[in-house]
């Protein structure tokens, strides 16, 4: 037992932070900040695209399909890096969908969209909900009909982030309505955004990120926009799902977070000229989430040293993501207590102070986790049953 | 990074369940409800020290395993999921380690090979009434004289200490602290049996001018530091002792919920049991992981003050939301006394409140944090 970083690994955290210190120049910053954390603004691609040819995209990919090859440890620090940097790096195509293509892709797949993905040059956003379709997965409704060579694909995707600055939509249909099982009849395809079929309405969220419905209108893709086999898309549904479950939860912007909220307190002066630090309810809030963000550091440094190993266990997985998802919020409400009234001044008031107007925007975000990436109901179902062999009601 | 055991590790593990949970029998622990009889199973202990366990984390030279703290917390850890009628934490962690840490040659050489084998008991009184910081005391005063010292003071809820051939413990001398091992059978000393909600052998302790020999003084006028280490490796101690207690009660209302039959189907099955066992899940997991972080940073020597505290913290939160939890998941079974739960549920109270509970720790983690010396790392 050894809970502490290689010299290896901290001198690999230092070249991230320097390479990214480096690029988060103020211009990108102002427009990254202005794009509320997602991006897809013309200095966020330019970014991006000198990122792949710095190498730095893939970081985790086997070094044979042109990634770096690191393991779950180095890309869990570069995952903290990036992100402390404040740079919306668009994960699920790299981390996420990218692998499962460059694993799983067919030649068309391989030639044509991965290299691209590595060249930061080509996004892609996941079509997985519908109106009616969301923890209950299998139920798509949006279908994929064969005409001669082609699929015919028609429907309505529900929250499909990113996708109006995404090149492709990594999208479920359903291929085989008679399937014996619901998820038996699932395929997978690469669909283009710029198929004339294709359209998107902005669905504007509490947090003020923009996400979308999108629609399929007789978008007709050859045989080599399915990924993977003929209804076997379930399988690379719920291996993308465990992928991206395990960037939701991360330790360092939280740590970062609390150290600047207790440099505050410690600069803060109340009327009486009592500092603000030296309140004792500010302390045991701080306290509070100290303890707390303890856990979250140790959870999210054993999964990554569990998925280093191989042995990653199914309720360690979901535990890290429930645990880490309501403690955010939990954290953004004891940190926006300390910071008083001025966590409820938006960023674009003149004067506002830029810690406690990042605690007013993370709190209206906060709830996206605990459902997204795979609802907290459901994930606690995985640990009665997987951690501690509850049977399960069936569904 | 690695978060497995080492061969050692399991090694000890291994043998430490394989006694305590052939041993430790429902009918053996019922013997010693409401102190019909004194909770101590010397047969087991003599057990564990033939197998070499007491002896875990002391020197090969005084006849232990020499291995580390860490290996002793999983001995613990072990003790607290059969809730096994033994004086671990006061003997070895309270009190063993610190003589094999602070001790001269002779101290050691009269002390540790004894405290190994078993043939006495040692124990520690780490607090003072509503005081639990264990490297000020605050009641307790000594005056030299002569080459020994005359003490004067009071100690709370010091268990063992009638059975105990030493209490290890803290007295203020002139600005300093000192650490003495205080016979309790010394003319001067006053034991008052204490009937503590967990039923282990507790006695409050007043001392009126005791003389204690130059040869029992453990550290003079310098013990703050030495009183720290062992509050720290005490509290991590109880740490273990309670992931071990909360892990069992935790899997105990797993199995029940799954046996347990309401409108046909297992009450395991609805979600409600499921999810609130789950929150256990999750609590345990964080208790085990800071709990392991602790003893780990200890057993290297490092400084571990904010990640013990912490973990303190967490085992007082985490017995008290796992305690309830199982108690409400077995409906009456739970708080039956014909059914194993409750003594679990009586532990894990215990080690919540003992060397400081949660509030405490907020508090004083919380002042840490004011003097800018918790930042996260």
């Amino acid at each position: 037992m050894k809970i502490e970083f290689t010299a290896e690994q901290n001198a690999l955290r230092q070249e991230f932070r320097r390479y990214f210190e480096n690029m988060m120049n103020p211009e990108l910053k102002a427009e990254c900040d202005e794009a509320l954390g997602e991006g897809g603004g013309p200095l966020w691609r330019e970014a991006l695209r000198q990122m792949g040819r710095d190498g730095m995209i893939g970081i985790g990919w086997p070094k044979e399909l042109g990634g770096r090859g690191l393991s779950p440890i180095e890309q869990f620090i570069f995952v903290e890096e990036v992100m402390r940097c404040g740079y919306p790096f668009p994960f699920l195509t790299t981390e996420s969908v990218g692998p499962q293509l460059a694993e799983f892709g067919n030649e068309w797949q391989k030639k044509e969209i991965v290299p691209k993905i590595l060249a930061g040059e080509c996004l892609i956003a996941i079509g997985y909900s519908e109106p009616g379709s969301g923890t209950d997965l299998a139920s798509i409704k949006t279908t994929a009909v064969r005409d001669g060579d082609e699929w015919v694909i028609n429907g309505q995707k529900m929250w499909t982030s990113l996708a109006h600055f995404s090149d492709y939509v990594w999208l479920a249909c359903r291929t085989d309505p008679n399937a014996a099982k619901p998820h038996k009849g699932i395929s997978m395809f690469m669909v283009p955004t710029s198929d004339p079929g294709w359209s998107c309405s902005p669905v504007v969220t509490l947090g003020g990120v923009r996400t979308n419905a999108t629609y399929y209108d007789n978008i007709r893709v050859p045989q080599h926009a399915m990924v993977g086999e003929e209804n076997a898309g379930w399988k690379l549904v719920t291996s993308q799902l465990n992928r991206e479950r395990l960037s939701l939860v991360n330790f360092g912007p939280t740590a970062e977070l609390f150290n600047s909220t207790v440099r505050w307190a410690q600069q803060s002066e109340l009327p009486s000229g009592e500092k603000l630090i030296d309140v004792s309810w500010v302390q045991m809030n701080l306290a509070k989430v100290r303890a707390g963000v303890e856990a979250l550091k140790l959870l999210c440094y054993k999964q990554a040293w569990a998925m280093t190993e191989g042995n990653l266990e199914m309720a360690d997985a979901s535990a890290a993501k429930v645990y880490g998802s309501e403690f955010f919020i939990e954290t953004y409400r004891l940190l926006g207590e300390v910071l008083g009234q001025a966590a409820l001044v938006n960023r674009r008031t003149e004067g506002a102070d830029p810690l406690a107007s990042r605690i007013e925007r993370l709190y209206r975000t906060a709830s996206i986790i605990t459902f997204g990436g795979g609802t907290n109901e459901i994930q606690r179902d995985i640990i009665s049953a997987a951690g501690l062999w509850m049977p399960r009601a069936s569904r | 990074m690695d978060f497995g055991f080492s061969e050692q590790q399991r090694d000890v593990q291994n043998l430490a369940r394989e006694i305590l949970s052939e041993q430790v029998t429902v009918e053996k622990l019922a013997q010693y409800d409401q102190y019909k009889a004194e909770r101590f199973d010397r047969e087991l202990w003599a057990q564990l020290s033939q197998a070499g366990l007491l002896g875990v984390a002391i020197d090969e030279q005084y006849g232990g395993m020499g291995f580390g703290f860490f290996e002793l917390a999983l001995l613990v850890e072990e003790a607290g999921r059969t809730i096994a009628p033994l004086p671990l934490i006061s003997h070895l962690v309270s009190a063993a380690l610190p003589i094999q840490q602070f001790a001269n040659a002779e101290q050691k050489q009269r002390w540790l090979p004894g405290a190994a084998n078993g043939e006495f008991l040692l124990t520690a009184a780490l607090q003072e009434g509503f005081h639990s910081e264990a490297a000020a005391p605050k009641l307790s005063r000594a005056e030299a004289d002569g080459n020994g010292l005359r003490i004067s003071g009071e100690k709370f809820a010091v268990p063992f200490a009638k059975q105990a051939e030493r209490i290890l413990l803290a007295v203020q001398e002139g600005e300093g602290v000192t650490v003495v091992l205080l016979d309790p059978k010394a003319e001067g000393v006053r034991l008052q049996a204490v009937e503590a909600t967990q039923y282990e052998p507790q006695y409050h302790l007043q001392f009126d001018q005791v003389w204690v020999a130059a040869e029992d003084i453990l550290v003079r006028g310098e013990g703050a530091a030495a009183m720290q280490w062992i509050a720290e490796r005490s509290r991590a101690a109880v740490c273990a002792h309670q992931l071990g207690a909360a892990d069992k009660a935790m899997r105990m209302t797993a199995s029940y919920t799954a046996e347990r039959q309401q409108f046909g189907v297992p009450i395991a099955t609805f979600q409600a049991v499921g999810h609130r066992a789950a929150n256990c899940f999750i609590d345990v997991e964080c208790l085990r992981l800071n709990t392991y972080q602790a003893v780990s940073l200890l057993d290297a020597n490092q400084a571990a003050s904010t990640e013990v505290q912490i973990a303190k913290i967490w085992a007082g939160d985490v017995g008290h939301r796992v305690s309830y939890a199982a108690q409400h998941l077995h409906g009456g079974m739970g708080i039956d006394r014909d059914y194993p739960l409750w003594r679990y549920c009586t532990w894990l109270r215990h080690n919540e409140m003992v060397l400081g509970n949660s509030a405490e720790g907020l508090a004083s983690l919380g002042a840490s944090i004011a003097d800018g010396q918790a930042f996260c790392r």
